[in-house]
């Protein structure tokens, strides 16, 4: 999943500044289950916005609406009932809803009110951890599931470095080693072996470098 | 008779608090009129933070809830869930100048049990001192 935190207040509120009436926007997908942008924080965030408009004694219209998901156009497509309603949109999206929604009405302002953060997993309630870069060629297999780009501090491939103490990161003590969470595995499967060949420098460029990455699948379109 | 309070409060609170039946919920919400809405919950774990800021924002000067004593919610951790969500509320409304006292959280007492007319008047004499929100105008003529 893809995980955000809710920008600062003030910034919101400086950005819908101008606007007069807008249209809180949740998505009830990843956002909302690292409690960002579904419909609860979507409906805490209006209600807070209105109470500030309110003290401030500017007038504004601040309705809440969620959709499934703002990253799809089937689903983005249901604002075609009220947008007219609106002269802003605040999106507590990820960035890529955010973005689809202000490509789908390109002439509507599309204010996000999240930082998109990483993608990664609930580790438990209340905490979600990084653990994938999307680095277009997962490797792994090769490492028991543990993926040593997002996951060590060092981004080794041929680790480990030796500095760990105790399990722990020595340039985070808070993380576990990437590389001793590697070893143990590999060795629960009797697969140390994967270890011994040499990996060569990562090749970047099927994350970045190359513009904005897509995927085509003919099967899939119409 | 009493005397006519000024301030106006939301009070949510678990259905086991004591004094809370649904004839003593109604007679409060008689005895203190639109100054007062009372929302029974099956356990105080069931708030939800948006529901203390809907109340603030729509007519409350304050809005609490009451859970259960430490260790006596009947669903385990529902109280502690309460706790905390009120902690994040108030951070929230922090963020906008609100006073954070106008939300808060009653932990019920294993020893001094007090009902909810208790509680109430308690709360009724908090959100006086607080004073009608700056969220309504100085008389509180935009209420919900």
């Amino acid at each position: 999943m893809i995980t955000a935190e809710q920008k600062p207040i003030e910034e919101i509120r400086a950005m819908m500044a101008p606007y007069k009436r807008v249209l809180a926007l949740g998505c009830a997908s990843c956002v909302a289950e690292c409690a960002a942008g579904g419909e609860k924080e979507t409906a805490m965030l209006a209600s807070v916005l209105r109470m500030a408009d309110k003290m401030n004694g500017e007038e504004r219209m601040i309705k809440e609406m969620t959709l499934e998901r703002q990253c799809v156009n089937e689903f983005v497509l249901q604002l075609d009932r009220v947008i007219e309603e609106y002269d802003a949109i605040l999106s507590l999206a990820c960035g890529a809803g955010v973005q689809a929604v202000a490509e789908m009405y390109d002439d509507m302002p599309v204010i996000p009110a999240l930082n998109t953060e990483f993608i990664g997993e609930t580790k438990e309630r209340g905490l979600w951890v990084e653990n994938c870069l999307g680095c277009g060629d997962c490797m792994l297999f090769d490492f028991g599931g543990i993926c040593p780009l997002a996951r060590c501090s060092k981004h080794l491939l041929n680790g480990p470095c030796g500095g760990s103490v105790d399990g722990k990161c020595e340039v985070n003590p808070d993380i576990p080693c990437a590389w001793q969470l590697i070893i143990d595995r590999l060795a629960k499967f009797d697969a140390l072996e994967r270890l011994e060949k040499i990996y060569p420098p990562k090749d970047w460029s099927k994350k970045q470098g190359g513009g904005p990455r897509k995927i085509v699948r003919e099967d899939q379109q119409k | 008779m009493k005397e006519s309070p000024k301030a106006r409060v939301a009070l949510f609170y678990c259905r086991n608090v004591p004094g809370s039946s649904e004839e003593e919920r109604q007679a409060l919400e008689k005895e203190y009129g639109t100054h007062v809405r009372l929302f029974p919950l099956a356990c105080s774990g069931r708030l939800e933070p948006v529901h203390l800021l809907r109340a603030l924002e729509e007519f409350a000067d304050a809005a609490y809830v009451i859970t259960c004593p430490e260790g006596a919610c009947r669903y385990f951790e529902g109280n502690r869930r309460a706790v905390k969500r009120v902690e994040r509320t108030k951070a929230v409304i922090a963020g906008i100048g609100l006073e954070s006292e106008r939300i808060g959280i009653i932990i019920g007492n294993k020893e001094k049990t007090k009902t909810l007319s208790e509680h109430l008047h308690e709360l009724m004499e908090t959100a006086s001192r607080l004073g009608v929100s700056p969220v309504f105008n100085r008389r509180g003529e935009d209420r919900g």
